[in-house]
């Protein structure tokens, strides 16, 4: 087994191929960018009432795409054919311009038309003019993992119940919260935050063509499939998997049960590396630079706590062994050895990761959901559907790389992009270790 | 030379260890009068608890027998789902144990939902069935934790010592459930203290005349669980408690509380548990040893492929044992009725106690020999109302 860091996921192709190849009759919506990440610091800060305007003609246009969506799905099941021209298309390509505009994963006012090649955050869409009759009989019914999914992306959400009171961001809306503050102070918007944006807003428009009737093509959560534009910088805490998407179903059955002896050992081995974070912390505080045991042990309990959560989240299909070992399970987190730190970041380190951990707790409820429809799809077919398991590999990813910063393994900062795990250039293959 | 006398040794302690534990105090020339259970039933009421007790007894057997079905399949097949695990040699053993266990789940859990048709059917049970189902599978948790710790016990000694691991691996295991005893009660979840006084007084009282004054005693809420009355003697040392199920205290008088309460101390100061234990180690040798000789073609427990054949003999085995279990199990159970009877000086309100609980949880009053040779740990309702009336004919006023 060889696994590569920055290549591809398991070797495999991650999107469809980009050239070359034979028009597809029904292609899925996939979204393009072209944005250099500049931001305008005066319409950054008046983004929302900027948007106003956008907002209520795109709430106009929603009610006529709905209604053109009730008459194409008649249309559909008499005909075959959907009616209207482009119109369904024009409306998505708006759609996601005015999201992109609001939620600051691009800079310019957009145009009321819809045109295309007018945005930086561009739509790649056609309507599919030959449905299948069955998929849009039961196409709101088919829709509803896609949407309880999408629904994870979109803007805040709040629960009420008795005295309790909780608000939650969704991915979207977490990342152009942080992105505001951000683009207020460095006229830039960080390229992950932008990149988590570009992927909400990418999913969230496939799901609109798959309900408003525009392609009957399922909705793919894989976060490697749009096109991100240059990659990010390298990052000291990377993830990689050799998983072949197969699935036990007998293990995917007892999943949950089956990962309580990890549970009591990740409890235990735990309470050993809270103190050992806490000693790392004052030897890098004071030292300039992790000590080399601390840092291996907390990266060993890192990489097992990776290991344990894909094993849980259905990630993965192999149970884990119980040490944490580099290169003994198919999801496996590569952790650089320890290098100088900043001595104020390490020192406000917690404070410092608040955003990070907003957007952990905004990804919390998507990588939920891929545990769970794995656990019904796993079920079924024996199989994890590419796009989920990749959403499950980027979200714990992040969730490893929020963990090193706080943990004291690394002060770079962890990148919310989904863009990390894309084909490098310079990527080489690393052997597996052990 | 040395062998063979070190073997008649271990035998020689063994025996005498299991006829000490054999022993109660309940008098040896005590003699059951042999009553007609027509004197204190009524025939409707018979026929009624022996259909009702018929079904759950073929379903048991039946589950039983799937359980043994399924688990010879898997020590047939199961080595294969080693391929499903990147853990070692012992995550792997592991993983093949707890999926065993899995399988045993799988086999029981129709029979389990028929039983619980069954009990609804007759008013015993108002547990739902997908409540049941919910708490069925979690509570396999237990199990997969179990015997995850256990198999990491037994591989790491077969890691040392790749033969003779039973040896140690018995005590070991013994050691481990002896753990779990003690951490059980504080685990039980809803207890309350008793919140009738008059109850609380008797449990005080009576806990002082046993001699284990200060014993704590809880209530139960177990409305989610949907059962008829019960109560239960749990922990060792520190831990000891009884635990009176709500629905008990609300269906029964006072009087047959306190036989209840009395039973249950003596389980705690007779140290029932501990010798269950010691019974249970005194039987795990023989099973661990049995259990080594038959994974020897594959590798012995040194190897996870041997997991699944050692699974199911310990099932087997267990299965074979259980009328020995469940008479030695029937021997605690009779000694703390005569403790109770002994503490508590009131034959009338025993008599009404097991009267009272054939009328509610719909226990056979006389069952069929096989039942309490394979399936019965306690002595039957008649048995019990006999060595109370056994009490009385002791005890003239």
């Amino acid at each position: 087994m060889r696994l590569y860091v920055g290549e591809h996921m398991n070797g495999e192709e991650t999107a469809e191929p980009r050239s070359n190849e034979a028009p597809d009759p029904n292609p899925q919506a996939r979204i393009v960018v072209r944005d250099d990440l500049r931001r305008s610091r005066l319409t950054v800060f008046f983004r929302f009432f900027l948007a106003l305007p956008h907002l209520i003609v795109l709430g106009v246009w929603s009610l006529i795409a709905l209604l053109m969506a009730i008459i194409n799905w008649f249309a559909i099941l008499f005909s075959g054919r959907t009616v209207g021209g482009d119109l369904q298309v024009r409306y998505l390509r708006y759609f996601t311009q005015v999201d992109a505009y609001l939620n600051l994963a691009a800079n310019p006012f957009p145009g009321f038309g819809g045109e295309a090649d007018s945005y930086p955050i561009e739509v790649e869409v056609s309507e599919a003019r030959r449905q299948n009759r069955w998929k849009t009989a039961f196409r709101f019914v088919l829709a509803l993992p896609a949407v309880l999914l999408a629904s994870t992306f979109g803007a805040a959400g709040a629960q009420v119940g008795g005295d309790n009171f909780r608000a939650s961001f969704g991915i979207i809306a977490a990342a152009a919260f942080l992105g505001w503050f951000a683009s207020l102070v460095r006229a830039r918007m960080p390229q992950g935050l932008r990149d988590l944006i570009v992927y909400g807003l990418g999913y969230s428009v496939q799901v609109a063509a798959y309900v408003l009737l525009v392609t009957d093509r399922y909705p793919d959560s894989d976060p490697l499939a749009p096109r991100y534009g240059p990659p990010p910088p390298d990052h000291p805490i990377r993830i990689s998997t050799d998983d072949d998407l197969r699935r036990s179903r007998l293990t995917v059955f007892f999943r949950l049960l089956l990962w309580l002896p990890h549970l009591v050992w990740l409890i235990l081995w735990g309470v050993a590396t809270a103190f050992a974070i806490l000693a790392n912390w004052f030897v890098t505080l004071f030292a300039g630079r992790p000590a080399g045991a601390l840092h291996g042990f907390i990266a060993g309990y890192l990489r097992y706590w990776t290991h344990t959560t894909a094993f849980l989240y259905l990630v993965a299909n192999p149970f884990p062994g119980f040490t944490g070992r580099a290169g003994s399970y198919p999801v496996d987190l590569h952790i650089a050895p320890p290098a100088r730190q900043n001595r104020w970041k390490t020192g406000f380190r917690l404070i410092l990761a608040i955003p990070g951990l907003i957007v952990v707790g905004a990804l919390g409820n998507a990588f939920a959901l891929v545990a769970l429809f794995g656990w019904f799809v796993g079920l079924m077919l024996g199989r994890m559907p590419r796009g989920l398991r990749n959403l499950g590999v980027f979200a714990l990813r992040y969730h490893a790389q929020v963990a090193a910063y706080v943990w004291i393994l690394t002060d770079r900062y962890p990148y919310a992009g989904p863009s990390l795990e894309l084909p490098r250039p310079e990527a080489v293959p690393v052997p597996q270790s052990g | 030379m040395l062998a063979a006398v070190g073997v008649a040794a271990l035998a020689g302690a063994w025996l005498f260890a299991a006829i000490r534990l054999w022993r109660t105090s309940v008098p040896g020339d005590l003699s059951l009068p042999g009553l007609d259970q027509h004197r204190y039933f009524g025939d409707a009421q018979l026929d009624r608890v022996a259909s009702y007790e018929a079904f759950l007894r073929v379903d048991q057997l039946l589950a039983t027998l799937a359980t043994l079905v399924a688990l010879g399949l898997y020590a047939a097949r199961g080595a294969r789902f080693a391929r499903e695990s990147a853990a070692g040699r012992i995550g792997t053993g592991m993983l093949l144990g707890m999926l065993g266990l899995g399988f045993v789940w799988l086999a029981q859990f129709p029979f389990g939902l028929a039983a619980l048709w069954w009990e609804r059917e007759h008013d015993v049970s108002s547990q739902g069935y997908v409540t049941w189902a919910i708490n069925n599978f979690l509570s396999v948790g237990g199990g997969f934790l179990f015997i995850s710790l256990a198999l990491l016990i037994v591989m790491a000694l077969a890691g040392v010592w790749r033969r003779r691991w039973w040896l140690p691996a018995a005590p070991a295991l013994v050691a481990i459930g002896l753990l779990f005893a003690f951490v059980q009660p504080y685990l039980i979840p809803d207890l309350d203290p008793i919140r009738d006084p008059q109850v609380a007084a008797d449990a005080r009282q009576l806990a002082a005349e046993e001699g284990i004054s200060g014993t704590t005693v809880r209530v139960q809420n177990t409305h989610n669980l949907g059962g008829g009355p019960n109560a239960e003697a749990a922990g060792v040392g520190p831990s000891k408690r009884v635990i009176l199920w709500d629905t008990l205290l609300e269906s029964f008088r006072r009087a047959e509380i306190r036989v209840v309460l009395a039973h249950e101390f003596a389980h705690l100061s007779r140290h029932h548990i501990l010798k269950t234990f010691a019974w249970t180690a005194l039987l795990a040798l023989p099973i661990a040893f049995f259990v080594a000789l038959t994974t020897r073609r594959r590798g012995g427990l040194f190897e996870p492929a041997a997991v699944p054949v050692a699974i199911f003999v310990v099932a087997a085995l267990l299965f074979l044992l259980s009328p020995l279990q469940h008479a030695f199990s029937q021997r605690l159970e009779a000694e703390a009725d005569w403790v109770a009877l002994e503490t508590t000086r009131d034959p009338g309100a025993t008599k009404a106690l097991f009267r009272r609980f054939t009328r509610i949880a719909l226990v056979q009053p006389d069952p069929p020999g096989w039942a309490s040779l394979l399936i019965d740990t306690h002595p039957s309702i008649m048995e019990r109302i006999e060595m109370a009336e056994a009490w009385r004919a002791r005890h003239p006023r």
